[in-house]
């Protein structure tokens, strides 16, 4: 990133760090996607794991935009309480998904990695986060959002299915939080840095 | 328990009391009666019959139903017996016309029931069954229907959203028994209870559902099943799990135009601009869409493919001027899928004029017409030889020589004969021969070129002396091959020739050795020989006299040969020189040497003087 002298201090373009938060995010949910699939091919066929994956995911208790009408109602510094508050759910999880993924009988290689990768590609895009925050709204946010995960010991469970079952609901919910992020994100960029004309 | 047959239990029911029921493993409901045909035996009158299924080893009875289409009340069969077993008797009591009749077996044991398909029976006109007037038989009076079928089950196809706002759902239609099959979709919202119905079943096509805005949301797992319904029954397909977050597929680009334009450098390029599907919103950010190119000449096989990303425009270099290329444009959303090619665009480029290739033809033609006029030059410059060369010289006419062999082995006959000369003097004519030749030159050293006994008369002499120094008969015998040796190395011009020197200086050669015989030569024949008007003569002397002999023919030649030889038969006893006994074969061998000698010359052009 190119940093610019402005007042008295470097300082890397508001443009600038934005772009460099969608593409975290970007690759992030890329991640995520492949290793949902790579654990639902090798370990969740014919087991029905997705009628029982509803409404399951502990980022569910934070209420975000569904549809782009509401998101684009949604005022951007609540857009960004949002996202800060899913990445912060976020951080607990990660960490012990990386350890407990190595205990899956014959985990491949590839989803150890990955684990490894979006556990510490989701630090930066905190750090990042806030200071987009601090840039565009020096004082804090305010309001802090964050739920609680509680998932820890499914992730432990002695019986194979259900543990398997834990893994592929946290799967699934990371898949889809880490979209949730990138679109916002994506939708920010358009129209903070852009003026919606992207 | 008694357990009765089947056949015996047909026609009546027969009551099991309960208490009485034990369980039995191989015991199970009756099988699926079905009902093997219905007929009219006589007017007015219907049976149908049916074939038992499995009794599942307990007391099974039947109960026959039936109803009339489009009423509810169902009766039961008011005869099991007058038909026969598995049977079931209508008259006309119960039976209409012009109404369908469905007819259905129901078979009962302990352990449950089970219904036959549905049999439907037509009443036409109830009328007399004709008697058998030809083979066609007109026996029914009832026209039965093969029993419908309940639907197959349904299947989703797919999903698909084409902007991330709005989905439809496809499924394929299945086999409906032959009956009309109402289709209805239910799905259910992660998070809710109740299940909908499809808001809109038209807008996608047949055999679709369409979400719009309003029942569309992100992030959310939708629960679809669809329901195939007709008058048999109805069948529900396995429930489908959608997320509308992971089908998005975009429509293809749109308004790919293709110009060509001109680089800073010269250089022509393509410029391909397009714009993104309609529906699709880039503006806001809501959707981020990149986008992919292809190309390829009119005629070729094989796409050139290029990733370009979230541009809308792109630049090609390196195309065939003069060729007419296809282009295509697709695109995807950042974590969706493919949409389908564009429709196709043409440009035509137009034949580049290119200074280069016109300078290195241009430089090419003048380096060869550069070279080609050198060659003509040089050509020029050799002139006769090239030409020569080309056009080969007019061969002059053959004349057989003098046969060396023959002259060596002193076949002097055949020799002359070959030559067409007669008679052959012997050697010892040699000496005679000799003399002869020097009378002449004498004579025509003093009429014709006085003058030139000035010219060289040193210098001939000197060469003359070198060889004529030795012995006086050697002297005039070698004169022949003396002058002739002179004659080729020097290769004088006629007009320059030193007739007179040489005469003179044989005749100083000669007269060193015999002067009497000088004398005496004069007079005789050969003054004949020079009154032939010789232009070429084989003796070297007499060519010094004339002054024609630049035009030698090699008939003259021949002629000089035979005078010379009759000469020297004639006054060969006149010529006297004592070395020439001594040297009688080489004498001949002189002689041999001149004729050829100038033959040779003038074959190769020479004249030899």
């Amino acid at each position: 990133l190119i940093c610019s002298c402005q007042r008295r201090a470097c300082q890397v373009s508001l443009g600038d760090l934005f772009d460099r938060a969608v593409k975290l995010s970007h690759y992030i949910h890329s991640l995520s996607s492949e290793m949902f699939n790579e654990f639902d091919e090798r370990y969740a066929q014919g087991r029905g794991f997705i009628t029982k994956a509803i409404n399951s995911c502990h980022t569910s208790s934070l209420t975000t935009p569904e549809d782009k009408e509401q998101a684009q109602q949604i005022h951007h510094e609540d857009l960004l309480n949002l996202v800060m508050g899913v990445l912060n759910s976020w951080n607990d999880p990660l960490l012990h998904l990386v350890s407990e993924v190595q205990t899956i009988k014959e985990a491949p290689d590839t989803i150890l990695w990955k684990a490894v990768e979006i556990e510490e590609q989701n630090k930066r895009l905190l750090e990042g986060m806030e200071k987009i925050v601090g840039r565009l709204h020096p004082g804090g946010l305010g309001n802090e959002l964050y739920s609680r995960w509680s998932g820890l010991p499914s992730l432990q469970l002695p019986d194979e299915d259900s543990r398997l079952f834990a893994f592929y609901n946290l799967l699934h919910c990371l898949r889809r939080d880490s979209h949730k992020i990138d679109n916002y994100l994506k939708l920010l960029k358009c129209r903070l840095i852009h003026d919606s004309n992207c | 328990m008694k357990r009765k047959s089947l056949q015996q239990s047909i026609s009546s029911i027969t009551y099991v009391p309960h208490h009485l029921i034990l369980f039995h493993p191989w015991q199970s409901p009756p099988g699926k009666p079905k009902i093997v045909r219905c007929h009219s035996p006589e007017k007015e009158m219907l049976a149908c019959w049916w074939k038992p299924g499995s009794d599942g080893g307990l007391l099974t009875s039947y109960t026959l139903l039936y109803s009339k289409e489009g009423e509810g009340q169902t009766y039961e069969c008011p005869d099991y017996t007058s038909a026969g077993p598995s049977s079931c008797y209508f008259n006309k009591k119960h039976i209409n016309s012009w109404t369908t009749y469905i007819i259905t077996v129901k078979a009962i044991n302990e352990m449950g029931s089970s219904i036959s398909e549905p049999h439907y029976v037509e009443a036409a006109s109830i009328g007399k069954p004709e008697k058998k007037k030809s083979n066609k038989v007109v026996m029914l009076n009832f026209i039965s229907f093969s029993p419908g079928q309940p639907p197959g089950k349904p299947e989703l196809i797919k999903c698909r959203s084409p902007e991330k706002e709005t989905f439809s759902c496809w499924w394929k239609p299945v086999s409906d028994g032959g009956l009309p099959t109402n289709y209805t979709l239910f799905y259910n919202n992660e998070g809710e209870e109740s299940f909908y119905e499809c808001p809109d079943y038209t807008t996608a096509g047949p055999n679709s559902c369409y979400f719009d805005k309003k029942h569309t949301s992100l992030w959310t797992i939708y629960n679809i099943t669809i329901k195939a319904t007709n008058e048999m029954g109805s069948n529900i397909s396995e429930p489908h799990y959608v997320d509308v977050t992971y089908i998005v597929q975009p429509n293809p680009p749109v308004n790919l135009s293709l110009a060509l334009n001109k680089h800073t450098d010269g250089k022509l390029y393509l410029l391909m601009n397009w714009s993104s599907p309609p529906l699709a919103d880039v503006r806001s950010g809501w959707l981020t869409l990149e986008y992919e190119l292809r190309l390829k000449p009119e005629e070729g096989e094989e796409w050139e493919t290029i990733f370009v990303g979230q541009r809308t425009k792109y630049k090609v270099f390196s195309l065939i001027p003069g060729e007419k290329y296809i282009a295509q444009v697709r695109c995807k959303s950042d974590h969706g899928e493919w949409s389908k090619w564009s429709s196709e665009s043409y440009i035509h480029l137009p034949k580049e004029f290119r200074l280069k290739d016109m300078m290195v033809w241009v430089f090419v033609a003048v380096l060869s017409s550069v070279i080609c006029l050198i060659m003509i030059w040089m050509m020029g410059l050799k002139g006769i030889n090239m030409v020569a060369c080309i056009l080969p010289p007019v061969p002059g006419p053959k004349i057989k020589g003098l046969d060396a062999h023959l002259l060596e082995a002193g076949k002097n006959e055949e020799l002359l004969s070959a030559l067409g000369c007669q008679g052959f003097p012997p050697t010892s004519d040699c000496e005679d021969l000799l003399v002869e030749f020097l009378e002449i030159d004498d004579s025509e050293d003093q009429q014709l070129m006085p003058n030139h006994e000035k010219g060289h008369p040193n210098k001939n002499l000197k060469s003359g002396n070198k060889e004529t120094d030795s012995d006086s008969g050697r002297g005039s015998c070698d004169s022949p091959s003396l002058l002739l040796e002179k004659c080729k190395e020097s290769r004088i011009p006629p007009a320059e020739f030193q007739t007179p020197d040489f005469s003179e200086t044989q005749v100083k050669a000669a007269g060193k050795s015999s002067q009497e015989t000088q004398n005496r030569d004069p007079e005789l024949k050969l003054p004949d020989f020079n009154s032939d008007g010789v232009k070429s003569s084989t003796w070297p002397g007499t060519q010094l006299a004339s002054s024609q002999i630049p035009k030698g023919s090699y008939h003259n030649i021949v002629e000089v040969c035979k005078v010379a030889f009759s000469a020297m038969n004639v006054n060969v006893s006149a010529i006297r020189m004592g070395n020439e006994e001594k040297h009688p074969s080489k004498y001949s061998k002189n002689i041999e040497t001149i004729c050829e000698g100038e033959m040779t010359q003038r074959r190769k052009g020479e004249i030899c003087l």
